[in-house]
């Protein structure tokens, strides 16, 4: 069984996104990820809304950083939105996007530590405990809510390179793989075994979901134009070593950081090439990202989820996916999906 | 209640196509941010329900199409055969 998910970065005016995310439900996605950054609207305002003009989509930030907010801060909000919207939510976590975080000058020091205390800090608070911690990161002396939840939340970690990925694995219900491309996926799996078998767990413990830059137009050349500034955003945050097994240069990569840190978007653009497409995207016809996806699949994810920024033309883009995209999934997803 | 007036003129056999071109026109607004926020709040509250393309949707997607892009909310329903609205609708922007 594998499940769709979506992805909307909250940039465009509040009824839109919600507008969205009501059609990504009618069509059958199961997960709305909505992303936290500074400089878009904020996530869990825009959850709040999507929440009550949906009725089954799961949903949750996709994904919220301990660098910006702090855990019991995402504790809170994760849990108020379990009230509004029981059994539904989900809490993405992950260290940060390093070019954004380096905008307001916070340096993303010892990820893996800070990700370990803070999956812990928000599992303890939302499981209705008073925490109390001295981490390596976060210092907390006897802290809870005055209000209790009714289900847990899942939570997912988001994850690029080997060690985040076996630490999301190990200590993670989910595991969001920030890639696009299935020699990533495959490589990414190897260290999700790692994680789980440190943890004595399954990977049927586990859900193991694809996080991709997506987009799909009608033809190739308006996917790649909406494409673009995401992938020149990924480039830029990617690590080395991924870089390097996609044959693109450290050095480009990091024009392109400089040149998004200081707002020259048009330079940062400029250096996107269609190697780094194909690298991090799913981009194209519905016919290519069909293609894509089944290459995905047979890797062994149970999630697959469309990120930003799903097509030049969101509602048409969402329908392209209804009409020309789930029909090829039929068998491994639910009924619903196919009426 | 002028608006609830012109969206009863609208044949049922053309709400479908109306509905899907002025959720376009709304969504893909370069004035998008004019929408109030009781006429976005109704529209979604349709949506969700499916009933955009009723008499009521669409009455809330032409009030919103008229604040956001009124040439191109009559040049919709001149292109749909309706030229009495088109007249209603002019008069509603005098």
């Amino acid at each position: 069984m594998v499940e769709f998910g979506i992805e909307f970065v909250p940039r465009d005016l509040y009824w839109k996104t919600t507008f969205y995310a009501i059609q990504a439900e009618k069509i059958g996605f199961d997960y709305l990820w909505i992303t936290d950054h500074f400089n878009n609207r904020n996530v869990y305002v825009s959850l709040a809304i999507a929440s009550a003009y949906t009725e089954r989509i799961r949903f949750g930030p996709g994904v919220t950083n301990p660098y910006l907010v702090h855990p019991m801060v995402t504790a809170q909000a994760v849990a108020t939105l379990n009230e509004i919207a029981p059994d539904r939510v989900v809490c993405g976590l992950g260290a940060g996007d390093r070019t954004t975080l380096q905008m307001v000058n916070l340096e993303q020091r010892k990820p893996l530590q800070t990700i370990r205390e803070c999956v812990k800090i928000i599992r303890e608070i939302t499981a209705g405990k008073s925490v109390a911690m001295q981490g390596k990161i976060f210092k907390i002396t006897g802290v809870k809510l005055n209000f209790k939840m009714a289900t847990p939340i899942p939570v997912f970690i988001g994850a690029q390179g080997p060690k985040m990925l076996a630490l999301a694995a190990e200590i993670g219900d989910g595991v969001l793989i920030n890639a696009s491309h299935p020699e990533d996926v495959k490589n990414a799996m190897k260290f999700i075994h790692k994680g789980l078998e440190k943890a004595d767990k399954r990977l049927d413990d586990l859900t193991v979901s694809v996080y991709t830059s997506f987009s799909v137009a009608s033809s190739y050349d308006k996917a790649l134009k909406a494409v673009v500034p995401v992938v020149a955003y990924i480039v830029a945050g990617s690590p080395d070593i991924i870089l390097e097994r996609h044959k693109i240069s450290v050095e480009v990569a990091r024009m392109i950081r400089e040149a998004i840190v200081h707002g020259r978007w048009k330079e940062a653009f400029s250096h996107v090439n269609a190697n780094m497409v194909e690298a991090f995207s799913i981009c194209g016809t519905p016919e290519t990202c069909v293609d894509k996806i089944h290459k995905l699949l047979k890797v062994g994810i149970n999630q697959m989820v469309s990120g930003s920024p799903i097509g030049p033309n969101m509602r048409k883009s969402i329908n392209m996916i209804a009409a020309e995209v789930f029909p090829h999934f039929k068998e491994l997803i639910g009924e619903e999906k196919n009426d | 209640m002028a608006m609830e007036k012109i969206a009863r003129k609208i044949p049922a056999s053309l709400w479908g196509r109306a509905s899907e071109k002025l959720i376009d026109i709304t969504l893909n607004s370069s004035n998008a941010s004019k929408m109030p926020s009781d006429i976005a709040k109704t529209i979604l509250y349709y949506w969700q329900r499916d009933q955009l393309a009723t008499e009521v949707g669409l009455q809330r997607l032409l009030e919103a199409s008229m604040i956001m892009e009124p040439d191109k909310a009559i040049t919709l329903m001149e292109e749909l055969g309706l030229p009495e609205i088109v007249v209603m609708l002019k008069e509603t922007k005098r």
